[in-house]
């Protein structure tokens, strides 16, 4: 692949005839910009933008409906040396005044030039965009800013220029905005060119994912106009209408790459007709890869019995580990490695106890399994530190820390979470894992670690055994640690929704089944457990538990916790 | 009410796990929070069972899905025969 300086400079290569963007709605219905007509149109934007005078080092904040039109302005604004940042778009995953309380924090934060919507965006959130006197608001009309195409102005010296800024995703993480450069994008480009094996010739990226996420901004939006391949999307919403259409859309267009959260290789098969899943042809794929939330092995199965008989190739699902603050990935899976991602069966007992990892046989009892988010990725380097930042060595689990040539220098106006975060050149990811044969395991957050009389507990397996419960609706269990100061140490609480309210009525009996089950499994004893309504525990922007903001909640009706 | 959009109510109920809520064909779901949109693609195939059609992906928004009524209404209108 031909190194470019900068993104500007990689799109203005690209092969002009060449299909860029298709954005996806149904079989009849699809719309496909080359890569010379993306770049008309970006210039095009390009000019609205400095029509309203945008220049170079300002910030643009685009808050419209996945499509070509918002990705364009996103390139007119780099066009100009701006710095752009998607905005998640309002929508009904996101409860309104936590969607109001980001939008404005964020928009405060990042001291825009512009702010672009698209004129369906709803007037009472408007309020919530902070608008000072040297912030425009831009109309966006039938989702294009209209203007005229402007000249590409000369773009090699934009190297180390912020090239954008994206967004931590979560419920509460929205305030930090990760400015990166385009050099730093840069390089992570090549690394991921090197890891994947990508071919321009014959790549094809899918993608449902939001483009203010980094799975969904640099693996299928900057990612394809470096590498100048075809990228065929889907807006979210329609996908999670319709599961099955990624299916449709992946062997319609012969896709070869795809990113999916780990929640989807079960969404999908779950909500694809048995009868109907023969029909489709997965053969092209080369990698759907799992990331963004802990990878499960269970998961990744069942999408690959599900669609056996579709030509999926063995060790086509992947893994990676990414983060925004290193532009996308720290590490890969061996593409093309026909058994997937590493497993590895540990003791479970010895884990909790003492962070080590020591290897047992598949399924033996009181094992925990791992599955691996594969090997680093070039000129990265990794470190697991103790709680007292002491290194740790193989098989040890404890903070990993990240050192890259695509690292982010700070968040956005916020030095006081850069000092937190970035510590002697090495990013504190805040996640806890260990490496072992070179591969990098991630198990969980450190501060969500549960440690009961010195014992270290990893939330995640007592939330496990308490979803399995008939009553618990899957998924929906969140158990964290409460400091009894009478005891000198931490007790275990588990808030679990249950699958209808009528089973509230058997409160006592299935708090008991979930206690003895928790303690059968991990040998400790559960304190409390809050058994809530269907619906009670805060969702993320991305669907899941949010842990952070259930334990407020939780501390708001029983006000006597200390959460 | 006709009997399919008695089915989608219960499928309904069963799906958000409030057996024992009251709705009608005009409740509001979507809008009031009661379906999400994880839940959406379960309803969209459980109309498509119920009216025979295939409804086309981009043809109908959450908004269309807002109550039992309007849900029939948009398999009426964008709703293609099933091959």
């Amino acid at each position: 692949m031909v190194r470019y300086q900068n993104l500007v400079e990689a799109l203005n290569a690209a092969p002009g005839d060449r299909p860029f963007i298709s954005a996806w709605v149904n079989e009849d219905e699809q719309e496909t910009v080359t890569f010379a007509e993306f770049r008309r149109r970006a210039r095009v934007q390009a000019g609205a933008l400095r029509s309203h005078s945008v220049n170079g080092g300002d910030r643009v904040i685009i808050i419209m409906p996945q499509g070509i039109p918002a990705m364009t302005v996103f390139a007119g604004a780099m066009i100009l040396g701006a710095a752009p940042a998607f905005i998640a778009y309002p929508n009904d995953k996101v409860e309104p005044s936590k969607y109001r309380s980001g939008l404005a924090g964020v928009t405060a934060n990042l001291k825009a030039r512009l702010v672009v919507i698209d004129t369906e965006f709803p007037e009472e959130m408007l309020g919530h965009v902070s608008l000072s006197e040297e912030t425009r608001l831009l109309h966006a009309g039938d989702g294009r800013v209209p203007g005229r195409e402007e000249e590409l102005p000369d773009a090699k010296d934009q190297a180390d220029h912020v090239a954008f800024i994206q967004h931590s995703a979560g419920t509460t993480g929205l305030q930090k905005g990760v400015a990166l450069t385009h050099s730093a994008v840069m390089r992570q480009v090549e690394h991921l060119v090197q890891a994947l094996e990508i071919n321009d010739a014959t790549d094809r990226v899918y993608s449902w994912l939001p483009l203010y996420h980094d799975m969904g901004l640099i693996a299928c939006f900057m990612l394809p106009m470096a590498c100048h391949i075809p990228v065929v999307m889907q807006s979210p919403i329609d996908w999670v209408m319709h599961p099955e259409t990624m299916l449709q859309v992946i062997s319609e267009h012969k896709c070869t790459l795809a990113w999916l959260p780990n929640f989807a290789f079960q969404f999908v098969p779950r909500r694809t007709r048995p009868n109907r899943r023969t029909q489709y042809d997965l053969s092209s794929v080369r990698a759907l890869i799992n990331c963004s939330e802990p990878v499960r092995t269970s998961s990744m199965q069942e999408f690959q019995n599900a669609f056996a008989a579709t030509g999926l190739k063995a060790g086509a699902l992947q893994s990676s580990y990414a983060m925004a603050e290193n532009v996308f990935a720290v590490t890969q899976s061996d593409i093309g490695r026909s058994s997937g991602p590493t497993r590895i069966w540990a003791d479970g007992r010895q884990f909790r106890n003492s962070h080590r990892v020591v290897q047992v046989v598949e399924g033996s009892a009181g094992s925990v399994s791992f599955t691996s988010s594969g090997r680093l990725l070039p000129n990265h380097e990794i470190r697991i530190v103790s709680d007292s930042s002491a290194p740790l060595g193989e098989g040890q689990a404890g903070e990993v820390l990240i050192k890259s040539d695509c690292l982010f220098d700070g968040y956005y106006n916020r030095p006081d979470l850069t000092a937190k975060a970035i510590v002697g050149g090495w990013y504190h990811t805040g996640d806890l894992g260990f490496c072992l044969d070179g591969e990098l395991y991630v198990v969980g957050r450190k501060k969500d670690l549960i440690i009961v009389g010195g014992e270290n507990l990893y939330p995640q397996d007592i939330e496990e055994i308490a979803a399995a419960h008939r009553a618990v609706h899957d998924g929906r269990v969140i158990a964290t640690g409460v400091y009894n100061p009478d005891l000198g140490t931490e007790e275990i609480i588990i808030v679990a929704e249950v699958e209808s309210e009528d089973l509230l009525a058997n409160t006592v009996e299935i708090e008991r089944e979930i206690r003895s089950q928790v303690t059968a499994g991990l040998g400790v004893t559960v304190a409390t457990v809050y058994l809530k309504p269907p619906k009670w525990i805060v969702k993320s922007t991305a669907g899941k538990p949010a842990r952070s903001a259930t334990l407020e909640k939780l501390q708001k009706e029983h006000p006597e916790l200390n959460v | 009410m006709t009997e399919e959009a008695k089915q989608m109510i219960e499928h309904i109920l069963r799906r958000i796990r409030k057996p024992t809520l009251v709705i009608d064909e005009n409740t509001p779901l979507v809008s009031s929070g009661l379906v999400d949109s994880m839940a959406l693609g379960d309803v969209v195939l459980k109309l498509e069972d119920l009216t025979n059609t295939r409804i086309p992906p981009g043809a109908a928004k959450p908004k269309d899905m807002d109550t039992v009524a309007k849900m029939f209404a948009t398999a009426e209108r964008v709703g293609k025969p099933r091959k």
